[in-house]
């Protein structure tokens, strides 16, 4: 699996990997899901801020998902900005429909992703850690970009 | 005029029959937070099923302490958004149910303009007034011209300023929502004990939240670096309370502030659940006082969600002919 590692010394500079991200899988598919890791904080939402961008979503269109946990997009294809902090165990996660949302033609971004039980079948993974206030370790797996 | 309303968007299921634009005859909020506060938040599974048990009861009460049969109705308003998806489907779903069987119209309604109108179930503000939504969900600065005239000055860029405080809360292993628990400590703490950041961003209205709850998670590391926070005195947590709820009262109300001045209109209205915090509502006046603007606090049943508000939104859209279809769909993000 290709491995990729980024330190990003601003939330620009995430917010500009996020949006290569989602250059490389727009380009490249139809249907595509990225698991998030990172704790409070880390820079998820401003990464994913930079990923809907190359959907053409605005990045003030992009917030925090954890009130909605799943906010729904209508691009093409249809992008989901998932949200699992709130959601403990796998009976919340099926009665939540989950697993609908990623089996269909659409590009899926999922915060807390390590809420899942398991790591869908080809997705891509993305964790940020913190290094310090402006510093983020960033690495990415499963994407050739 | 009579109409029901239906607020399904979050956790709790709420019913209202309002008569003309603004007089409440009945509003049922049926709270679900205590099952919610074992799990520390809302669990939207179990949101939806609470919603389905409880909804004909709530809505069949409304309409027993407003004195009103169901055939007295004039319009049915349902909440179609933001919020929840699977919470506002069965909203959605009970209220096209009904006006489909009763021959009564339907009107869809957005949650933050039901918010926006809360205020006028028990006083008249003149328009225009900038209006600041602040809650779970969303924390969004308004200026509203009209019904139907709403000019969005910035919005949160990532999470809202309840989500912040029910964040913070669990961080400091508090129960769920988080404010007004921290409201009840920040009373007992200093708020300058820490300096937590303010995020101002002075070239526009948007508000950002995100580094403060950094901030406050990065306190907490420092003085408990073995993630025990049980260890950590009582008071040092107040203070860690105080100077949290300081830092979001600040920007919250230093933008109100700057909204007023730069659209040189005088005139505030504070609503979402935030608006029911005790400092964020002395501390607004305060501002308004010395900027001799007049500020409306609606009481505090009406800053969380109910559905009299969205009855109020509704009317309007009701005397405006904006009747739903029954494809009226609920959207969980739906900007106004």
């Amino acid at each position: 699996m290709t491995v990729r590692k980024y330190i990003s010394a601003s939330s620009e500079e995430t917010e500009a990997l996020g949006s290569k991200l989602g250059r490389h899988i727009v380009q490249n598919s139809k249907s595509a899901v990225v698991c998030m890791y990172g704790d409070l904080g880390a820079g998820k939402t401003v990464f994913i801020k930079g990923f809907a961008s190359s959907l053409g979503i605005h990045s003030r269109d992009i917030g925090s998902a954890s009130f909605v946990i799943v906010a729904e997009y209508e691009t093409e294809p249809v992008f989901y900005h998932i949200d699992l902090y709130r959601i403990e165990g796998d009976a919340a996660l099926d009665e939540l429909g989950i697993w609908e949302y990623l089996d269909s033609d659409s590009i899926a971004v999922i915060e807390w992703a390590e809420r899942l039980s398991q790591r869908p079948d080809g997705a891509v993974s993305v964790e940020i850690k913190y290094l310090s206030d402006n510093e983020r370790e960033i690495i990415i797996k499963g994407a050739d970009i | 005029m009579r109409i029901l309303g239906i607020d399904t968007s979050c956790d709790d299921t709420s019913a209202s029959v309002i008569e003309g634009s603004s007089t409440i005859l009945s509003n049922i909020v049926s709270s679900q937070t205590e099952i919610h506060k074992k799990y520390g938040g809302i669990v939207p599974e179990l949101a939806s099923r609470m919603h389905m048990d409880m909804i004909s009861h709530v809505v069949n009460e409304a309409l027993i302490q407003a004195k009103t049969e169901l055939r007295h109705i004039d319009a049915i308003a349902v909440c179609k958004g933001p919020g929840l998806i699977g919470s506002l489907l069965v909203g959605c779903g009970f209220a096209k149910s009904l006006g489909y069987a009763a021959g009564i119209p339907l009107v869809g309604v957005n949650h933050l303009e039901g918010h926006i109108f809360a205020p006028f179930l028990e006083s008249e503000p003149e328009f225009p007034f900038v209006s600041l939504i602040a809650s779970g969900g969303h924390t969004s600065l308004y200026l509203i011209n009209g019904f139907g005239d709403y000019e969005e000055l910035g919005r949160t860029r990532d999470d809202a300023a309840g989500e912040a405080y029910d964040k913070i809360a669990k961080m400091l292993g508090l129960s769920y929502p988080g404010g007004p628990v921290i409201d009840r400590m920040a009373a007992d703490g200093d708020p300058k004990a820490v300096s937590f950041p303010r995020a101002y961003l002075p070239d526009s209205f948007d508000f950002s939240f995100s580094g403060l709850k950094t901030a406050v998670r990065r306190e907490l590391q420092a003085i408990a670096p073995d993630g025990d926070i049980t260890k950590i005195p009582s008071d040092i947590l107040n203070n860690i309370a105080a100077s949290f709820q300081a830092a979001v009262v600040d920007v919250l109300v230093r933008k109100v502030e700057w909204a007023i001045v730069k659209k040189g209109i005088r005139r505030i209205v504070l609503t979402g659940g935030v608006s029911a915090n005790s400092e964020l509502r002395k501390r607004m006046q305060k501002m308004a006082d010395e900027q001799n603007a007049k500020l409306w606090l609606p009481s505090i049943r009406l800053c969380t969600d109910n559905a009299a508000m969205i009855a109020a939104a509704g009317y309007h859209h009701f005397v405006a002919g904006d009747i739903a279809g029954l494809d009226l769909n609920p959207k969980a993000y739906l900007p106004l």
